[in-house]
């Protein structure tokens, strides 16, 4: 029980503590990539403790909803964090729920978010609400699939039992070809739902747009702080989710010290290592146009469902 | 010379009461048209596909401390051979009322309710007269350019509300954006009507930003108002003060010796450079493409501060005078200029493959916000954005100014108009100034940059002077008042031209396409607004 304790613990502050040097990371990689000096990675730390600092301004016209969402967002995309294995294959919340939970605790924060930026009645938050909308709704059924397929190779949808089996290399398929269609239909998915270039842009101020940026318009002060935080842990659960399930080793499969030690090193070479993929990404590709986005998201559902078909076929 | 004789001997043969203007003979036929005849003879000179005249300015003057009347002036450029036809008439004795010429001719749409906000004159029969420049909460009655209104009165405010163009319907909203905007840009308020993401509708609401320019020249002295022209929108520097300076050196009979015209040339072409790699970059990182944006943005520094070593002043300023240049270049100084340009030309080829070859951003640039020709013609829109729409037109090669008559430019032109078009524009136009840098360079004559004005300007004498500026014709009208002052000084960017074709140009299109739209217009808010 108190085992339990620690570890949800030592994983939260290791997702709080790793989610802004992630988006950091990929600014720095951006900038590099354009010749510039850029931000040091550590900026989203000091942009997170002075919105803290800040007081909040909150519109006259919004409801309950609006200062309720942010704490919700955070709330729900941190529980997410917490059912994923990050360095230790044991899952602190491994009793609560599986992967179809992760998925749904993401999609509460989203449907908050869209909420919210219908409640200030704002044009644009009501533009930005009804793209996430789109976008959200079709990455769901491409994220849920490629799991899925990940899940029958090993069994079960039990995230931790997924990652643990993988690092010990049990059940490793012959053929890898369900994993590659699921790892590249994660990976669309990934950029999607964290609103990152060719979907979204985090970095425009052209409010017309904006898809994630224009839901969060109203924000400011600590609930900005938190929707920012928020944005940053999504980004931190999608590519561990993505380092763990297809390349999990290096995690601790014990609780031993040192194993936890290597796991965390390994955890955060992995994921820095996508985030400078992703930055390298953002930098050759222009966004797409907005309606472009649902071919893109169609492709990662028909690679997620090809992967869950070529495990049947294989298989047989 | 012959082509002009045609065109005047066809007019007054159709037109017999109207009368030829002997004494300008030289830059333009003049005529004097009796105010009914206005829209007939303007729809002859718009339609008849021998002269297919281009309303290219509209102006009026207020005469009336001379004699109780409102001039009104109509320039058409003609076709083939570019010649400038103005067409003069006069409301005299109280008579504020003017037919409109709008209904035919859709270019004169905004000059025309310009007109009637600065000076109080009714263009009947025109289809919107709303408030174009007066926002509704200027007082009734305020007419800012009759020589009866005091420069530094001070407004009142009145009660008012502008009434946009409404679509109604299941599922249609009104989108305002502006004129407070979230990037370090100008004021100016869009109106879209969307049903989901695609424009219905966009109609702009700008003029937040007016100055009262025009009212301020009239409080100067010809010599002395290079400096404001320069101002007037703060990225064309070189294009409005040499337009301005033209105008005054025609009145005043000044010909500006060779060394001076050629290095007006040089720096128009360096204000042509730097504005053109800014657009090239910021369009890219409109599509969220910020690689070229950077590197754009580098290149463009490096002539502005090229400009900076050359004349102290990043953007040009201080380099035009009446009379020729401020400022002499050493032949030193003209070897560094073409070694930059050497040496930005090779980083910007390579940057002009990677644009040019990377798919996901041609996919966003083509076919987005098409002007297709024919509503750019309607519009008489000029610059980059008509010769990316397949209009031909380009004031260095068919009106030439400066020393262009000595250095023949290849002028682009695209068909499409799309965004891509509009951007190839630009990078084509790269390479050619800097082909014209080198020219120059080159044929640069010895000589004095300027010379003084030697005779003063006869009052009520104007002038008219055209320049392609970056962004296409600055056009200027100075007309002479007592003792060196000025009377009235019509200022026209090419933003006051292109505006209202934004609004055709994004129908159909979907709303998060619009800002990549409006920056391949790239268009001046305070050039438009005055």
């Amino acid at each position: 029980m108190l085992q339990a304790i620690i570890l949800v613990v030592a994983q939260m502050i290791v997702l709080l503590a790793v989610s802004p040097f992630l988006v950091g990371l990929i600014r720095k990689v951006k900038a590099r990539l354009q010749l510039r000096r850029g931000a040091s990675v550590l900026q989203p730390y000091a942009d997170l403790a002075k919105l803290f600092r800040k007081q909040p301004v909150v519109s006259t016209t919004t409801s309950w909803i609006f200062t309720a969402t942010p704490y919700i967002v955070f709330a729900s995309t941190l529980a997410a964090g917490l059912l994923i294995p990050i360095f230790v294959s044991i899952t602190p919340l491994d009793f609560a729920g599986n992967i179809i939970a992760v998925v749904y605790l993401l999609a509460l924060g989203t449907f908050f978010l869209m909420l919210a930026g219908l409640d200030a009645g704002s044009s644009f938050g009501g533009m930005g609400s009804s793209r996430e909308a789109i976008v959200a709704s079709l990455t769901e059924p491409a994220m849920i699939l490629s799991i899925f397929a990940i899940a029958l190779t090993k069994g079960s949808t039990n995230l931790s039992t997924i990652v643990h089996k993988t690092a010990l290399l049990e059940g490793i398929a012959t053929d890898p070809s369900p994993y590659l269609m699921a790892l590249a239909a994660l990976l669309i998915v990934a950029l999607a739902e964290t609103g990152r270039v060719p979907v979204d842009n985090p970095a425009t101020h052209l409010e017309l747009t904006m898809i994630h940026e224009a839901m969060v318009l109203e924000y400011s002060g600590r609930y900005l702080a938190l929707i920012e935080w928020a944005a940053g842990l999504k980004l931190a659960v999608f590519l561990s989710l993505i380092a763990n399930v297809f390349a999990p080793w290096g995690i601790a499969t014990t609780l031993a010290p040192t194993a936890m030690g290597i796991g965390l090193l390994a955890y955060l070479l992995k994921v820095s290592g996508l985030a400078v993929l992703i930055g390298i990404l953002e930098s050759m590709f222009a966004k797409l146009r907005l309606f472009r986005v649902t071919d893109l998201l169609g492709v990662a559902f028909i690679l997620a469902l090809l992967g869950l078909l070529f495990f049947y076929i294989l298989r047989s | 010379m012959t082509e002009t004789r045609f065109y005047d001997e066809e007019l007054k043969v159709a037109f017999p009461l109207i009368v030829q203007d002997e004494a300008a003979k030289g830059e333009f036929s003049h005529f004097l048209v009796p105010k009914d005849l206005l829209p007939a003879i303007t729809h002859h000179l718009h339609t008849q596909p021998s002269l297919h005249g281009r309303l290219t300015l509209l102006w009026a003057v207020d005469n009336r401390p001379i004699r109780d009347a409102y001039g009104l002036h109509y320039l058409f450029t003609l076709g083939a051979s570019r010649s400038w036809v103005v067409l003069s008439t006069e409301l005299a004795e109280g008579d504020r009322l003017f037919p409109s010429i709008t209904p035919h001719i859709h270019a004169a749409m905004w000059y025309e309710r310009e007109i009637r906000d600065m000076f109080g004159l009714i263009p009947q029969g025109h289809p919107d007269l709303r408030r174009l420049v007066r926002h509704e909460h200027w007082p009734k009655g305020t007419h800012p350019l009759k020589k009866n209104f005091p420069w530094d009165h001070v407004l009142g405010r009145q009660q008012g509300e502008h009434h946009f163009r409404r679509i109604e319907g299941e599922g249609v909203f009104e989108v305002p954006v502006g004129p407070i905007h979230a990037g370090i840009i100008e004021p100016g308020h869009f109106r879209f009507s969307v049903a989901g993401e695609p424009i219905m509708q966009l109609e702009l609401h700008h003029f937040w930003t007016h100055r009262g320019v025009e009212k301020l020249f009239e409080q100067q002295t010809l010599t002395a108002a290079v400096p404001l022209a320069e101002r007037v929108s703060g990225d064309t520097t070189i294009g409005h003060s040499l337009a301005y300076c033209q105008a005054v050196e025609s009145l005043l009979h000044i010909e500006v010796p060779r060394r001076g015209r050629y290095l007006r040339s040089l720096f128009l072409e360096l204000e042509r450079l730097h504005n053109h790699l800014g657009d090239v970059g910021a369009i890219c990182n409109d599509t969220a493409y910020a690689l070229p944006h950077a590197h754009c943005g580098r290149m463009k520094e490096q002539i502005m501060q090229l400009n900076d070593k050359l004349t102290g002043s990043r953007f040009l300023r201080g380099v035009n005078r009446v009379g020729g240049v401020e400022i002499d270049l050493t032949v030193a100084q003209l070897a560094e200029v073409v070694a930059e340009m050497d040496h930005i030309e090779k980083d910007f080829s390579e940057l002009e493959l990677i644009i040019i070859h990377n798919a996901s951003l041609t996919d966003r640039l083509e076919t987005t916000g098409v002007l297709t020709e024919r509503t750019a013609w309607d519009h008489a829109v000029v610059g980059v954005v008509g010769r990316a729409s397949g209009l031909d037109q380009d004031l260095r090669r068919d009106r030439p100014f400066a020393a262009y008559d000595e250095l023949p430019v290849k002028v682009v032109n695209y068909r499409y108009g799309d965004v891509r078009a509009r951007i190839r524009v630009r990078m084509d136009e790269i390479h050619e100034s800097m082909r014209l840098v080198r020219e120059i360079r080159l044929k640069l004559p010895q000589g004095p940059v300027a010379v003084e004005p030697s005779r003063r300007a006869q009052a009520r004498e104007w002038a008219l002077s055209a320049v392609e500026g970056w962004r296409g014709e600055i056009l200027y009208m100075v007309m002479a008042g007592e003792n060196g002052t000025i009377h009235r000084c019509k200022v026209r960017d090419p933003s006051f031209a292109n505006w209202p074709a934004i609004q055709q140009a994004v129908l159909g299109n979907i709303i998060p396409d619009f800002p990549l739209i409006n920056k391949s217009f790239n268009l001046s808010y305070a050039g438009n607004d005055l």
